[in-house]
């Protein structure tokens, strides 16, 4: 009898740890691990961004380099992922008439430019890596950039003036469109 | 407190079979029987398991382009779980998306679960959830209470994300990768 209820005990027993176990076991119970692949692509950028968009000469001074034009504060700014270098172009859309007044016109070799200690030079040169025209261009700068720098800015001052030595023009008013634009090589 | 009435019950029943056992044949031997259907939990990406944004607008809040659509599946013992809890994190949380130079923090990396608990655009920043995820890199998306009625069950819910970059520098250009992370849990 004694024997018989041992073994009742020991049966119960079993069967309340068997229980006990299988409880325990659903807290906690995890997943497989699914996962979301995320990709963010921020693209390459390139911007100058002039302080004026006006540069005026009160007074032209015939057959003098003594026209100077208002000074122009440019920030260029790149983001990029490759190139060695980024240079900076002004170009006049149609060389032979840089300014113009009426029919009088200024070509852009009279037109001179420069940033920094930079000597002047006139706007005469070709496209710089496909931007500018032919014989109405100048680079004005030209930064080295690597994988150290890709991600930079420089603001320059750039100076213009027209250079009339040997010439004398039309009284009246000369206007113009200098194209400033940025191209990374 | 099921599992103990059950046992004294059993307990009763045992001893007055055994004893009546004795009566007839002098002789009884006990056989435990217990049978566990092992409880399943499984989680299934059904689309947008791939997310991308081509082109990241800096000092913004830019979205990921379309939900994450997720499908849970489980079969538990109402008596043994009381939910089941659905939990996002990244493994490194200050690098939840990894560029060439620079790393984007998962409390950047913004989730909203309309049919869960973040119904608003939440940071994933949170700390783990019944050991599941990794502190500062986790987010809770839903806890489903278990019951009968609902013991085998699946459901389904959409994962809205989004990448905050409001005050964050300048991103260099190139691309940012990342893997987030989601397991279910019963608790």
């Amino acid at each position: 009898m004694h024997d018989l209820l041992k073994n009742a005990l020991l049966g119960t027993t079993a069967l309340l740890l068997a229980g006990s176990s299988a409880a325990s076991a659903q807290v906690g119970l995890t997943s497989n691990v699914a996962t979301v692949a995320l990709t963010a692509t921020k693209a390459a950028t390139l911007t100058v961004s002039p302080n004026a968009s006006t540069a005026t000469l009160a007074s032209i001074t015939d057959n003098s380099t003594a026209n100077n034009f208002t000074a122009v504060s440019l920030t260029t700014a790149w983001n990029l992922t490759a190139g060695s270098s980024v240079r900076l172009v002004g170009w006049f859309a149609t060389p032979a008439q840089a300014l113009v007044n009426g029919t009088d016109l200024i070509p852009s070799s009279k037109v001179e430019g420069r940033v920094g200690a930079a000597a002047y030079a006139p706007f005469s040169s070709a496209a710089v890596g496909g931007v500018g025209v032919a014989g109405g261009s100048l680079q004005l700068f030209s930064q080295a950039v690597g994988s150290g720098s890709y991600f930079g800015s420089r603001t320059d001052q750039l100076d213009l003036r027209l250079n009339l030595t040997g010439t004398t023009t039309m009284a009246g008013d000369y206007t113009g469109t200098l194209n400033l634009q940025a191209v990374v090589q | 407190m099921g599992c103990y009435r059950f046992g004294l019950s059993f307990l009763a029943l045992s001893a007055i079979l055994v004893l009546g056992a004795r009566e007839l044949s002098g002789q009884a031997r006990i056989i435990s029987l217990a049978a566990t259907s092992a409880a399943d939990l499984s989680l299934v990406i059904t689309s947008g398991a791939i997310q991308t944004i081509a082109g990241v607008t800096d000092n913004a809040v830019n979205n990921f382009p379309s939900p994450v659509v997720i499908q849970t599946t489980w079969s538990v013992n109402p008596g043994q779980t009381n939910t089941v809890d659905l939990v996002a994190y990244f493994l490194l949380p200050a690098q939840a998306l990894v560029g060439a130079s620079t790393q984007i923090p998962s409390s950047r990396v913004l989730a909203r679960m309309s049919s869960g608990l973040p119904t608003t655009f939440t940071p994933i920043n949170q700390n783990a959830f019944a050991g599941v995820g990794t502190a500062g890199g986790s987010l809770r998306l839903y806890s489903a209470a278990i019951n009968g009625s609902n013991k085998n069950s699946s459901r389904t819910d959409n994962l809205d994300l989004q990448l905050d970059l409001v005050g964050f520098p300048t991103l260099p250009a190139g691309g940012y990768t990342g893997v987030l992370n989601l397991r279910v849990i019963t608790q």
